[in-house]
């Protein structure tokens, strides 16, 4: 062959050395590289990922996701405090995830520490390491990546100022599981509190301060809680008697709002991943909060008050995006966006471009009583494949209880029109397990479904020659903190296998098809949705005994979870199961999210009288929230003046 | 409408992202770099894009090529490469654009290269010449209609070698690539393997896609 001659050979020597003279070092070698599922997740290298150089900063900021790439790179907090972080100059904030299980492997057996994805740097080398805590069954994965850092997993064990561990996120609002292994937890929105930390971070390293000392001075910025600043003192039976704060901590921490979000930061950038993860389109926060008070969804009540983006601000905000990333989606992102007030303005405005730019746009979830042909026809939806809507209980009296304020007509004339408009798919979500509930209750899930067959064979204009499928979901109840429901005891595993077998043995129709979801898995968020310190413990034992990824079916191992518990001698039915006296003291009754007790209590009591509450646009309810003096509520008293 | 050709490279973090993922960077980058780029018509309009062979996960490729169409017969083609670089990862930068002279399926060879790594062997050379000295090396060749024995030699055993030091292999080979299937590069790792028990760090990189007559397609 004529190729092999030495010319050649030394020209490929050429070729092989392709490294460019700036390249970016990649952390793991080809070979490992080669050896795992999905390489793509470890590489970095996106369009829009904020390089700099590390000698010109000042504090280095690793923002963990303990998820997958392609979980944590769709999530949009990471990206909106990325941005935010990375704004100011001496700030330099990289991404981490967790390595899939094959990875893991990997690192372990090669002693390769974990990584950030920017420069490759070991994340023990980082002042600031963030978690954001989305989800109970990530926690194992917090620590396990605090470990693969090769960082002390408690915070009492890493005595310098270096290495602080803080988290954010809806977790942050019952933290106690975790409280031994974090420095510090941001309540609330994060876009301010976390650079004033970090600001001070920078202060106390200049003026050679000590940790203690730096955290003694975090703890007095409004939004940030020092778990190791309180001393938790326990009854005989096992429940919270006090939390005692020390060293000037505040006694009860408020959550930190950003009341105005038009001029709140948001960013005109994002890293654009390389590889298909769960959501490849660009995310427009269009408003914050929820106006419906939803008893079961935590969510709703963490983040009042609710505020919106002016169209303006969204309209703006959504040609940057377009113009950074090439995307040709927008999804308008919020708890609620149905709730949007000026919703089919805004559409008008953004078509105004979008179409011309071959851009779609999307709406995360539908209402509903939010559904329209209009509106279908106007945002991209999956066509015609299937529309998902969530009555979360199957009988009126149910939802009355739970304060979803959606009526069965409505859902009855959604599905026809949806069905006049050319779709034969529906899914439905239902939680089972909610207090009250009875068999009948459950029983009319199936009734609903049913009634939904029914509705398509009575309706003329449904499609020709397609038949219709109704899939029913059914995810078990977990009863949260901040919510009118977290005094309830969730249902037994056993009582919801014998309710979740009523689901599936009573099918009558072929067209009807019903899953449920994990009463195990469910059981286990229940216990560190509402745990206490004393759950630590029981972390620690779960990680030392190799569990992770508890949220993945095929990770999840609930026999050995139990025998963690059992190690460490703690009951979890005391959390999970255990009905609470309304008198009780909670471990996160010192952490103020603006909603009362009092209102919660007084909506607990009202579901049980199966007695709704009108959404705050329809009237204020007084829950508390009044108390940041911004959004609806004060939107709304001002109408009325 | 014009024929555009352009020609890329795809290295470092880039070599590990899928043939898919490739053409959604390319497809955003077009998107961005306000080029008069054609669209395929119909209900769903996309950017036209044909790119000549795709790699395969963690292989680099130095001089690969695709076509797509400019919506204006007199386009200028000076200033369309850094248009799009400046929407395109780091790792996957566009080094030349022409007007093809070649249609993409006539390519029916490429040439690889490939370096071979692995801790205190100097033997690996005699290893392999060893290798292909005994006569047939054959192994799994994975194809549409299943997996069957095939024999690697007659398509390395002339390979160019070169020692770049201890341990380090430099092999360059010519193997056929075209759309009608070909023999990949990683054929030769698996045959150490199983032959030899040898598992080096075996980096992949295709230098060149050539014609019948084994010219560079243009
Ligand atoms: S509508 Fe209900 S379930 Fe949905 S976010 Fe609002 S309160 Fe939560
Ligand atoms: S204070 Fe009133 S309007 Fe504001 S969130 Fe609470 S119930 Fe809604």
């Amino acid at each position: 062959m004529d190729l092999q001659d030495k010319k050649t050979s030394e020209l490929s020597c050429d070729l092989h050395d392709n490294s460019d003279k700036n390249e970016r070092k990649l952390a793991l070698s080809h070979k490992i590289l080669m050896s795992v599922e999905k390489p793509g997740r470890y590489v970095g290298g996106e369009v829009n990922a904020v390089m700099k150089d590390p000698s010109k900063v000042e504090v280095r900021f690793a923002f963990c996701f303990p998820d997958v790439y392609e979980i944590g790179m769709s999530h949009l907090g990471i990206k909106i405090l990325y941005g935010a972080f990375n704004q100011v100059p001496y700030f330099w904030c990289e991404r981490v995830f967790a390595p899939w299980v094959d990875m893991e492997r990997q690192m372990v057996e090669h002693n390769i520490p974990l990584y950030a994805l920017e420069s490759g740097d070991p994340v023990g080398e980082f002042d600031f390491i963030g978690f954001t805590l989305q989800y109970e069954l990530s926690y194992t994965n917090v620590l396990r990546m605090l470990e693969l850092a090769g960082i002390p997993l408690r915070a009492a064990d890493r005595k310098d100022l270096h290495n602080i561990v803080v988290g954010g996120g809806p977790c942050a609002c019952n933290p106690e599981p975790l409280a031994d292994f974090f420095d510090i937890f941001f309540l609330g929105d994060g876009e301010e509190v976390d650079l004033e930390v970090m600001e001070l971070y920078r202060q106390c390293k200049k003026e050679e301060k000590g940790k203690e000392e730096f955290l003694r001075m975090a703890a007095q910025i409004e939004g940030v809680y020092v778990p190791a600043l309180y001393d938790v003192a326990y009854n005989p039976d096992g429940t919270v008697r006090s939390y005692t704060p020390r060293e000037g901590a505040p006694a009860v921490v408020k959550k930190r709002v950003v009341l105005d979000m038009d001029s709140a930061y948001y960013p005109e950038a994002f890293p654009v991943p390389m590889i298909e993860v769960v959501h490849s389109r660009i995310a427009e926060e269009v408003l914050r909060g929820c106006i419906r008070g939803c008893r079961f969804c935590q969510a709703g009540f963490l983040y009042r008050p609710f505020r919106e983006k002016s169209i303006d601000v969204i309209d703006a905000q959504c040609r940057a995006l377009c113009a950074s990333t090439g995307y040709d989606e927008i999804s308008l992102s919020s708890l609620s966006t149905s709730d949007y007030s000026r919703l089919n303005e805004l559409i008008d405005r953004l078509h105004q471009w979008t179409e011309k730019d071959k851009v779609s746009l999307s709406l995360p979830s539908l209402r509903v009583d939010g559904f329209s042909p209009e509106l279908m026809e106007r945002i991209h939806s999956v066509r015609k494949s299937g529309l998902t809507f969530a009555p979360e209980a199957g009988s009126q009296r149910m939802r009355d209880v739970i304060n979803k304020n959606v009526t069965e007509e409505e859902l009855l004339h959604t599905v026809d029109v949806a069905f006049t408009e050319g779709w034969t798919r529906i899914k439905l979500y239902f939680m089972i397990g909610l207090p009250t509930e009875t068999k009948e209750d459950v029983l009319a899930i199936l009734e609903l479904g049913k009634k939904v067959v029914d509705a398509f064979y009575g309706n003329k204009e449904k499609p020709k020659g397609k038949a219709v499928e109704v899939a029913l979901s059914a995810a078990a109840f977990v009863p949260k903190p901040f919510t009118p429901f977290q005094w309830f005891g969730q249902d037994t595993m056993e009582v919801l296998r014998e309710k979740q077998r009523e689901l599936t043995g009573n099918v009558r129709s072929r067209r009807i098809s019903v899953s449920y979801h994990g009463a195990k898995t469910s059981f286990l968020e229940a216990v560190f949705a509402r745990g206490d310190r004393r759950l630590c413990a029981v972390m620690e034992k779960a990680v030392e005994m190799g569990l992770h990824f508890d949220g993945w079916d095929d990770q999840f191992d609930f026999d050995k979870w139990m025998e963690a518990f059992e190690a460490c001698g703690i009951d979890p039915a005391f959390y999970a199961n255990r009905t609470r006296g309304l008198d009780e003291v909670f471990p996160w009754d010192h952490l103020d999210y603006g909603v009362t007790k009092e209102f919660l209590k007084a909506e607990y009591e009202r579901a049980y009288k199966g007695l709704t509450t009108p959404n705050c646009r329809e009237k204020c309810a007084n829950c508390g929230a009044l108390c940041y003096k911004g959004g609806l509520c004060v939107e709304k008293r001002e109408d009325m003046v | 409408m014009k024929n555009v050709r352009i020609w890329f490279k795809k290295v470092g973090a880039a070599r590990y992202i899928s043939h898919l993922d490739l053409t959604h960077c390319m497809a955003r980058a077009l998107k961005l770099s306000g080029l008069p780029v054609w669209y395929t018509q119909g209900f769903n309009p996309r950017i036209y894009m044909t790119f000549a062979m795709p790699l395969s996960l963690g292989t680099s490729g130095l001089r690969e090529c695709m076509d797509i169409r400019f919506t204006e017969d007199g386009a200028p083609l000076e200033g369309v490469a850094e248009k799009i670089n400046a929407h395109l990862p780091k790792d996957v930068v566009v080094w030349g654009v022409t007007e093809p002279a070649n249609k993409l399926d006539a390519i029916a060879f490429a040439r690889y290269g490939i370096r071979l790594e692995t801790e205190g062997s100097a033997l690996l050379k005699d290893k392999i010449q060893g290798l292909f000295a005994r006569g047939p090396v054959t192994v799994m060749k994975h194809g549409k209609k299943g997996d069957k024995e095939f024999d690697i030699t007659p398509y390395f055993s002339g390979m160019g070698m070169e020692e770049l030091g201890a341990g380090c292999l430099a092999l360059t080979v010519r193997l056929p690539c075209s759309v009608s299937g070909g023999v990949n590069p990683g054929l030769l790792l698996e045959a150490l393997k199983s032959y030899e028990g040898l598992e080096p760090c075996g980096e992949i990189t295709r230098e060149m896609l050539l014609l019948e007559d084994f010219s560079e397609i243009s």
